[in-house]
């Protein structure tokens, strides 16, 4: 924890004080010096503190539902969820038990279940902000760099071959190279966006520029990639997927039902939001097959070039001369044009990450991946004209979140932040509505849903299967992706899910990685998924004896209950319930020897592989 | 067809009525939707969908399955399907005419065979002569680059949505990929309708058996249901505890099951009479999976190294050679269509084989080799289509289309191929799905109110 820092932080602000009369810094709100990271920590500190003295913080957790009115608010989130709730009369969720927490939080920003000492160790601490000391735990490790480097790279769809073109293997690698850095040292996410759309360079050499190279649009004009790059780069970072709508025919008559926004764009507007990529000069290294370079892209600004009307053929419909005007040039949705000598690039770069809905989208986005619903569905498919709290959609038209204001306090908080992907997660991950239990025993309505008066289950990643496994069993494999020097052995340090091939590439397949192109991640169930987990030899190994380390050890306990307790933590997460600790000392208690007391371990590690929750993030 | 969807309400005139505004939905479905990763799902049971029917053509129905053969690599039209002759051709191809269609009877012999059931497409162009493009595009028949075309599901992907509520034996799922492994998916359709994938040895479907003995499966099998009863109902899950459950119970279905492991089995001697490959044991597979009936209507197998940039005679099309792929092809393909005809059942099974695109033509390249080209040709068989023919030309080299031999006049593309096998399947093209996750509408055949493509229903005259 950083607690210390915020001494530091005030003391500095004493001298300073001291120092500068003009500016008296101790009266001034601490939200100005402090920064983001710990003004966060410390409204949930001190609010939780207030409230474990009070009442106790999980005087809620366990019963069967609470009047939203008694949960700890903890924050502006808890303002606007809790707040809500108790306006209209929903009781929300209990609070999760520790248990469910710290399954939960483990999975969300480590991407695998606690460890069963990790477990033990969090419920017998008597600390009471000891959630928000995991927390920060979690936000420092090397799992969390595993994880949400992996979301960023699912974000900007970083993979070796794509349908549109190969970044390859080198081209890949560098790009996770920068993308992992990007998450280790927290960059900025405004920074993140305005260097993949500026960046130039070789994409062996410089991670960031494989963004533009998968902008490469074979079969028609030059004009269809400029499309593709703004397109790509409008859904991404600002949720506006309905430019790839646009630029191929007016809103009018085709998004009126959808967009407030889209329906009154003109596809003149995507054409000059598209002209910033004009100059966007993509060139395939001619370098023989040997060469380190073969099959590399170099990126550049060209000195000239329009966005020009006059196409006949390709993938967008033909672009027409408009009256006079057969050259464009680029103008950015806000009206505001490239200054004399800028890179077009650049103009768009920064108009992109000063643009409202880029905070907004990445919010939406972050907020999707810990909450399974986003403030505003669809992600891709945002209306800019439904989304802000001062400006209300007319008739008959409602906002497109039920958290108008909510949105812009995150998207607020976001910037103030400078972009922060971390601290965003921790204020979400922090407040009492992450924190609710997905129990919800009274009739459930089709109205709380985008109340999240709930936690939403949702179905285990690919990855998360996979290193769920790896730890309850302790036969990890090691793996060596194309390129790497170094061996990796959790799923999400994998640079693409083209990696690792083999029996764990093809099992992690079958729980719908996806391709990060034309495949998106998936959470649907299939027969596939369920014969693999009935009888598949990966399972094999990873539930016998003689291949897995963690069950000897686990063989090892005299006592039947223990045994039966650790494998439910290490398979699932959690302790049996009593009838099923009962159902599962039944065999035990006849294994008269020490090869029916395996078999019993063996049948039980099997049994928890397939049980439901097995593959539920709760 | 009426607009209105499953619950009597018309969706088209609430601006901003998607997803959670939208007339309350059940918990099943919206849990569907929920634990969608492309967020998009929602599919009622004879939910909101649309036809845009402009000509007076119903599907044609000729056939209840689809055999789609995927040549990888793009083979080479002008030594195979349409074949032109010259100073490059090895005498071992031996040229004959089968009623005036030209054809290599000396690398596809077997195929020579059931030239009576066979049509010859030769005015297909491809839209790309990039590999995994005009893969793609074939497989999802539009360009899977431009607009919302990422989440186009495989042709068969559709068929086996169209066509499992009018499968009585839903055994088996409706789409089984063989051979390939991985590929164009689902789309935004349910995972049911997911490219089941298979690579057939003869043996059992995979994992349709327990690694242990069935004695113990069934031990641990009863321990798991005895367990379960604790959390089936935990409202903590939502209904994907019900759905994990359903899964398990479509897995259960297979396994062990003595109807199914016949469909996947098959000995040394069927094994060489299809020529000893694997392309062979998909094609067995693929034969069986149609006798047997278990729920599968759309059958594709990939059959790659058709990317013959070097030594094209003396490698993959050597007539020669029994093993070169020229002739594994045949040998497998010809035995399909001679035992499908066989056993009656070819009048109910369209069979497609076709590349991504064609290959250059005239004398072989530097490297005896030919590369990429932007013309093809295309096999069809069976399921109503009339054998016998070839349907289109080109100029004599192969290089253009002369004669589009079909009512548009003008060249077959991936989209048209599309809406062929949707036709002779009874599904109608002109399908325009609304539930789409971009609100856009999903159309079987693209472009579809401004009948931009159709089906060649001249294949069926």
């Amino acid at each position: 924890m950083k607690w210390p820092a915020i001494g530091i932080g005030i003391g500095a602000m004493m001298l300073c004080g001291q120092g500068s009369p003009d500016n008296c810094s101790f009266q001034r709100d601490p939200r100005s010096f402090l920064d983001a990271e710990l003004h966060t920590i410390r409204e949930v500190h001190e609010r939780t503190v207030r409230l474990a003295a009070k009442n106790g913080l999980r005087a809620a957790s366990g019963t069967r539902h609470s009047p939203a009115g008694t949960l700890p608010r903890r924050n502006f989130i808890d303002e606007e969820i809790l707040g809500r709730l108790e306006r209209e009369g929903i009781a929300a969720a209990p609070l999760t038990t520790d248990a469910e927490f710290v399954r939960r939080i483990y999975i969300d920003l480590a991407g695998r279940l606690p460890a069963p000492v990790e477990y033990r160790d969090f419920l017998s601490d008597t600390n009471p902000v000891k959630r928000d000391a995991l927390i920060d735990t979690l936000l420092f490790s090397q799992d969390y760099i595993n994880r949400w480097s992996t979301w960023l790279a699912d974000l900007v769809q970083n993979t070796r071959t794509a349908a549109n073109v190969s970044q390859n293997v080198s081209g890949r690698n560098a790009m996770n190279d920068y993308l992992r850095q990007a998450v280790y040292r927290d960059k900025s996410f405004r920074d993140l966006a305005w260097e993949l759309t500026t960046h130039s360079g070789n994409n062996y050499e410089i991670g960031s520029v494989n963004w533009s190279v998968r902008t490469i649009t074979p079969g028609g004009p030059a004009q269809d990639r400029y499309d593709t790059a703004f397109v790509k780069l409008a859904t991404t970072f600002l949720g506006l997927g309905h430019y790839d709508c646009l630029a191929c025919h007016n809103g009018r008559c085709h998004l009126e039902q959808l967009s407030l926004w889209g329906g009154g764009t003109p596809r003149t507007e995507a054409f000059k939001m598209a002209a910033h990529f004009a100059r966007l000069n993509i060139t395939g290294r001619s370098v023989p097959n040997t060469d380190f370079y073969s099959g590399s892209f170099d990126i550049s600004d060209r000195a000239t070039g329009t966005y020009d009307l006059n196409t006949t053929y390709g993938n967008r419909p033909n672009r027409v001369r408009m009256g006079n005007v057969l050259n464009l040039t680029p103008e950015y949705r806000n009206g505001k044009a490239p200054a004399a000598n800028q890179p077009w690039r650049q103009s768009f770069a920064d108009n992109l990450t000063a643009d409202p809905m880029f905070a907004r989208n990445a919010v939406n986005r972050i907020w999707k991946q810990l909450f399974q619903l986003g403030l505003a569905e669809p992600l891709d498919n945002l209306d800019p004209d439904r989304l802000d709290v001062d400006n209300p959609p007319p008739a008959p038209w409602t906002f497109q979140t039920a958290h108008p204001l909510l949105l812009k306090k995150l998207s607020a908080r976001f910037v103030e932040s400078n972009y922060s992907l971390r601290e965003t997660i921790r204020l979400l991950v922090s407040s009492t509505a992450y924190q609710l239990s997905s129990r919800y025993e009274e009739p459930w309505q089709i109205d709380y849903v985008p109340l999240y008066a709930r936690h939403y289950a949702r179905r285990m990643e690919a990855e998360e299967i996979h290193d769920n496994l790896g730890q309850a069993s302790g036969n990890w494999t090691t793996y060596t992706p194309q390129g790497f020097v170094d061996t990796v052995r959790s799923a999400w340090r994998l640079p693409d899910p083209t990696e690792p091939g083999g029996a764990a590439g093809a099992f992690m397949a079958t729980f719908l990685r996806g391709n990060r192109d034309t495949q998106p991640r998936r959470q649907d169930g299939s027969i596939l998924q369920s014969l693999t987990l009935l009888n598949d030899t990966y399972i094999r190994d990873r539930i016998r004896l003689t291949s897995s380390p963690t069950l000897r050890d686990t063989a090892a306990f005299r006592d039947n209950d223990t045994v039966v307790e650790q494998l439910f933590l290490l398979y699932l997460g959690r302790e049996p319930n009593s009838v099923e600790r009962a159902k599962a000392l039944a065999p035990f208690a006849k294994a008269t020897t020490t090869a029916l007391r395996n078999a019993a371990i063996e049948d039980l590690a099997w049994v928890l592989v397939n049980k439901v929750d097995f593959l539920i993030h709760y | 067809m009426s607009n209105k969807d499953y619950f009597g309400f018309d969706w088209r005139g609430i601006p901003g009525t998607r997803f959670w505004r939208g007339p309350h939905l059940g918990r099943r479905v919206f849990f569907r939707h929920l634990t969608s990763a492309v967020s998009g799902y929602f599919l009622l049971p004879g939910g909101p969908m649309e036809r845009v029917a402009h000509a007076a053509q119903a599907p044609k129905s000729t056939a209840d399955f689809c055999i789609f053969v995927m040549m990888d690599g793009a083979p080479s039209h002008i030594d195979t399907f349409d074949l032109k002759t010259g100073p490059w051709t090895p005498e071992a191809l031996n040229p004959q005419s089968y009623d005036g269609i030209l054809w290599p009877q000396g690398l596809l012999p077997k195929l020579a065979e059931q030239m009576d059931a066979i049509a010859l497409v030769r005015s297909v162009k491809p839209w790309a002569t990039a590999h995994s493009l005009a893969q793609s595009w074939l497989q999802i028949a539009r360009n899977p680059v431009s607009g919302q075309n990422r989440i186009a599901p495989h042709i068969g992907s559709v068929v086996s949505l169209e066509l499992g509520s009018r499968t009585a034996n839903q055994t088996l799922p409706g789409f089984l990929a063989l051979n390939s492994g991985s590929g164009q998916g689902q789309g935004y359709l349910p995972a049911e309708h997911a490219p089941f994938y298979v690579s057939p040895n003869g043996a059992a479907l995979r994992n349709t058996t327990h690694f242990d003995t069935k004695a113990i499966f069934d031990r641990r099998y009863a321990l798991l249901l005895d367990m379960e009863q604790e959390q089936a109902g935990d409202p903590a899950f939502g209904s994907a505890a019900v759905e994990i459950g359903k899964w398990k119970e479509g897995a259960s279905r297979l396994m062990y099951n003595a109807d199914v492991t016949r469909v996947f089995t098959f000995d040394a001697n069927e094994r060489a009479r299809y020529g000893n490959s694997s392309f062979g044991a998909a094609c067995i597979t693929a034969r069986n999976l149609v006798r047997a009936n278990m729920g599968t209507r759309f059958i594709q197998i990939n059959v790659g190294g058709w990317d013959m940039h070097t030594n094209i005679y003396g490698g993959g099309l050597n007539a020669s050679n029994a093993n070169s792929l020229g002739r594994i092809f045949d040998a497998a393909l010809g035995t399909l269509l001679a035992d499908l005809k066989t056993e009656g059942l070819l009048d109910r099974t369209l069979v497609v084989a076709m590349g991504e695109f064609g290959r250059t033509l005239g004398n072989v390249n530097t490297a005896s080799g030919r590369d990429h080209y932007q013309q093809q040709a295309v096999l069809m068989a069976g399921g109503g289509v009339r054998g016998g023919r070839a349907l289109g030309a080109t100029d004599e080299r192969g290089g253009e289309t002369v004669s589009p031999g079909w009512s548009r006049e003008r060249d077959i593309r991936a989209e048209d191929i599309g809406a062929t096998i949707y036709s002779a399947l009874g599904i109608d093209w002109t399908t325009v799905r609304h539930d789409d996750p971009s609100g856009r509408g999903f159309e079987y055949t693209p472009n579809v109110r401004d009948d931009l493509y159709g089906p060649v229903h001249e294949l069926w005259t």
